[in-house]
């Protein structure tokens, strides 16, 4: 009886990890379209006023009141050294959760949840660019129609926020 | 899955109750470490106690436990059942005190996830001869049976029963008929109407709860009372339930006959309520504390003497323990109702011309006292007493003291001032190092160097918390030798603790500092209880982490004063809102000194670029925010802008803003750790319309300021 219990909640389990799974929150800006699984995906939010912090990274745009919950948002497209650009109605926040960290990421505009199967994503090429900064968060691109999607590794970008943000204190201290 | 689940909870509710039952002992016991000996209603309350918690480690299977909760039950059994004299009742609380560590320090390990291992043989053994000595002095008397004795105990509480001159003495015998069905519960009854108003009372048969059987003597003999108290004859009749009793006798008595009456019941079998005796060691603690009103040992026995019944119980406050998280959720909650509240009142929808509203008024100014009010409570909430606090320090002189041989008093004042349970648990670790200070360093080691300087032999510490201005102080104060600043400067100097400068140069204030840098003790030799070293500087830091300070006073062989100053809660500040270029920023009220309007005649500019305001002849650093943090849209020009005085630990500084906004009462939420730690700023809080504004932190702008210079 238990054993037959414990195999149906498994597969409960397993069916609501495969309803995530492949599934990606594609969002647009500039010309190129990036995606991050859904399972990272807390909710998405209509532009709000956010509160500058000084005397941080530009791209962090700084701080967002979400029901009472403090969260840093940053600007996706500054962050990925492109040119700022204005906000507009199609602006949106994607609130992440990775790891019980939160954040949001303020993207041009969102497209759509795409399937991706695993065995079209390709690991980005490497030319020899290492240096090439947003390579580190891409760790995929998927071929989905005739558009290619950057594919972002959420737990890489918190990971390597804190890392430099370590770095910073450490240079600052000597 | 279940049956886990049921351990776990189970594990949580035995830790929470031995947790909570063991504080309740140690402040029997501590309160009661003075006197000769307990009295009845602390017996029955200290064996209730360790028989709880030897049953409920029992069903958890933590044999040490409960095997030395069981010895200890044992001992109070005998002292209940027996009312042995001549008990060592310092050697009783150090018994009681071993058990109730013992049990903390296994209850600890639980909480930590590990077995319970500690040896329990010592402790039980140590019980063990401890009650065969009790028992063996009392056959050394000559006195075989313990039950012998019974009434002896009772006997002395008679020495001293507190007749005032409108007392008045009955005895009164109530003859149930014949066919009552349980007369023992309605002699009960009796006696607990009666408990009321007495100021002593005393029965036969004494069993008539524990023995069905006293029924039965009830119904043959009668039932006889003695009664002490103040009310008239008929008002004590009245009290009296008399369906059911056939005849109630009912005889006034003199001074005199009560006391031959008294003699009478004695030989009885008589056995009194606790009444006489807990009044009796009323008013001995009355007189020995007199002379310091506002003790704490006078506080707990204010209640008058028609409330002793209650007071005997065991104080159960109607208290829940409540999750703090989901305590944290109401208050975002709340804060978001707040929010949702003004959107509601302001919305621009309302604001169409010709709008009647006059209604709409009055619900929504109703509304917004409702919440006002919800909002404060849910802030109280979060204060507690620093009552377990200070008994915590009750526990440590007295500990403390015994080992080292010192005679010492500890007075508390102002237990009962409440702070943010998160500052409780801070301060707990830094009071109970500035108290085991004070008892080892503070106090003279012999009571003949406290006498020779005029001082009483006793030594006195007094542990005083109060509230002022939106801070709390704690301040441990010791008569004993106080600070040698020779001492300390010349320990600073061998140290290398400081630079070489005279110590003329320096300030008492200063000098008394250096206690607190790492590495220095003042004591030579490393005692049990502090003078490693490392006490001070972990005191400072650990205040210093949540916005307190320590101040040090002292007065060579008077004492010394230790006072913690911290703010009252960390979750909710007063704040002013200003705002600069377009961002809103909090500065906590308590530091703002002034706001100013200056000409831009008292501005110095310095070649290097760094401004300082002269006012008033004085000279302050200048800061504008609008440029350190590089903020658009601002005020640059100081006579539009309004300059604001701020102070921090004596050093001021002047912060240009563009206007100020509001004051509010401001809740401080953490910057999320993503965004790293900016200077000058120690928070974020919401405002009333939802948006966010960042706390300014006037030490952090103070230090980024003078590295900059």
């Amino acid at each position: 009886m238990a054993e037959e219990l414990k195999n149906e909640e498994m597969e409960e389990l397993l069916e609501e990890e495969d309803s995530q799974k492949g599934k990606f929150m594609t969002f647009q800006t500039g010309k190129e379209f990036f995606g991050i699984s859904i399972s990272y995906v807390n909710e998405i939010i209509a532009m709000q006023p956010i509160a500058a912090i000084p005397e941080v990274d530009d791209y962090i745009k700084g701080l967002i009141n979400l029901r009472g919950k403090i969260i840093p948002v940053i600007d996706v497209r500054v962050r990925f050294k492109m040119e700022p650009s204005e906000y507009t109605d199609r602006t949106c926040i994607i609130v992440i959760d990775v790891n019980s960290t939160m954040i949001g990421l303020i993207v041009e505009k969102i497209a759509e949840v795409d399937t991706i199967a695993d065995d079209s994503i390709v690991p980005p090429p490497s030319l020899g660019r290492k240096e090439h900064e947003h390579n580190k968060y891409v760790y995929g691109l998927a071929r989905t129609g005739d558009a290619v999607k950057l594919l972002l590794d959420p737990e890489k970008l918190i990971r390597q926020e804190e890392i430099e943000a370590v770095m910073e204190d450490i240079r600052k201290e000597d | 899955m279940a049956e886990e689940f049921n351990t776990e909870s189970m594990l949580d509710m035995f830790l929470y109750e031995s947790g909570q039952l063991l504080e309740k002992l140690e402040g029997i016991i501590l309160e009661k470490q003075d006197a000769d000996c307990f009295d009845d209603s602390d017996i029955n309350e200290i064996f209730r106690v360790m028989h709880t918690i030897k049953g409920s480690s029992g069903v958890l299977m933590y044999e040490n436990i409960t095997k030395v909760t069981h010895k200890l039950e044992d001992v109070f059994y005998y002292l209940r059942e027996s009312h042995p004299d001549d008990v060592p009742h310092m050697e009783l609380v150090e018994k009681v005190l071993a058990v109730s560590d013992f049990v903390t320090g296994e209850l600890d390990k639980l909480k930590n996830g590990d077995t319970p291992d500690g040896d329990e043989h010592q402790l039980v053994e140590d019980l063990d001869e401890f009650l065969g000595r009790l028992k063996g002095e009392i056959k050394k008397q000559g006195i075989q049976m313990p039950q012998a004795n019974k009434h002896e105990e009772p006997k002395q509480f008679y020495i001293t029963p507190v007749a005032g001159d409108d007392s008045h003495f009955y005895r009164i015998s109530i003859h149930y008929r014949s066919d009552t069905q349980m007369s023992n519960i309605r002699a009960y009854s009796a006696t607990y109407a009666l408990k009321e108003v007495a100021e002593d009372l005393l029965y036969t048969p004494d069993d008539i709860l524990s023995n069905e059987a006293s029924g039965d003597v009830i119904l043959a003999e009668g039932f006889h009372m003695l009664l002490q108290t103040k009310s008239s004859k008929e008002e004590v009749i009245a009290l009296i339930d008399s369906s059911e009793a056939e005849e109630i006798n009912f005889d006034e008595l003199t001074k005199g006959e009560y006391g031959k009456a008294l003699a009478e019941f004695g030989r009885e079998d008589a056995v009194t309520i606790d009444l006489g005796e807990e009044d009796k060691a009323e008013e001995k603690d009355k007189k020995k504390d007199k002379p310091q009103p506002g003790d704490y040992v006078v506080k707990t026995k204010e209640a008058g003497k028609g409330k002793t019944l209650a007071k005997n119980q065991p104080k159960q406050q109607s208290i829940i323990s409540v999750n703090v998280e989901k305590m944290d959720a109401l208050m975002d909650l709340i804060g978001e109702l707040v929010i949702a509240e003004a959107v509601v009142l302001q919305n621009p929808d309302l604001k169409v011309p010709g709008l009647e509203l006059s209604n709409f008024q009055k619900a929504s100014g109703q509304l917004s006292k409702i919440t006002t009010e919800l909002q404060e409570v849910i802030m109280s909430m979060r204060m507690m007493p620093l009552t377990n606090v200070f008994q915590k320090m009750k526990r440590i002189v007295f500990d403390v003291s015994r080992k080292l041989d010192k005679d010492i008093e500890l007075e508390v004042i102002g237990e009962n001032t409440e702070v943010d349970k998160n500052i409780i648990e801070h301060i707990t670790d830094p009071l109970m190092h500035l108290v085991r200070n004070s008892v080892d360093h503070g106090i003279e080691e012999n009571a003949e160097d406290r006498t020779t300087l005029g001082k009483p032999a006793k030594g006195k510490i007094t542990l005083e918390a109060k509230n002022e201005g939106g801070k709390v102080y704690i301040s441990v104060k010791d008569d004993g030798k106080g600070l040698n600043k020779e001492k300390l400067y010349q320990k600073a100097i061998d140290k290398g603790l400081i630079e070489n400068k005279l110590i003329s140069e320096f300030t008492d204030k200063e000098i008394f500092r250096f206690i607190t840098l790492p590495g220095f003790s003042t004591k030579e030799e490393v005692t049990e209880y502090s003078g490693r070293g490392v006490g001070m500087d972990v005191v400072v830091k650990n205040i210093q982490s949540i916005g307190g300070r320590l101040d040090i006073e002292s007065v060579e062989f008077e004492g010394s004063e230790m006072t913690l100053i911290i703010p009252l809660t960390l979750a909710i500040i007063n704040g002013i809102v200003v705002q600069v270029g377009n961002s809103p920023f909090v500065i906590e009220t308590a530091s703002i000194k002034e706001f100013v309007r200056v000409g831009e005649d008292s501005l110095i500019h310095e070649p290097s670029g760094e401004e300082y305001i002269v006012l008033r002849g004085e000279c302050y650093p200048f800061i504008r925010l609008n440029e350190r943090y590089d903020l658009a849209d601002s005020i640059s020009n100081v006579e539009e802008g309004i300059v604001v005085v701020l102070e921090h630990e004596g050093s001021q500084v002047c912060v240009l803003i563009d206007k100020l906004l509001q004051e509010q009462e401001i809740v401080v939420k953490p910057i999320p750790p993503y965004v790293k730690k900016v200077k000058g700023l120690s928070g974020c809080t919401q405002l009333g319309d939802g948006s966010i504004a960042l706390i300014l932190d006037i030490a952090g702008l103070l230090i980024q300021d003078g590295e900059r210079r």
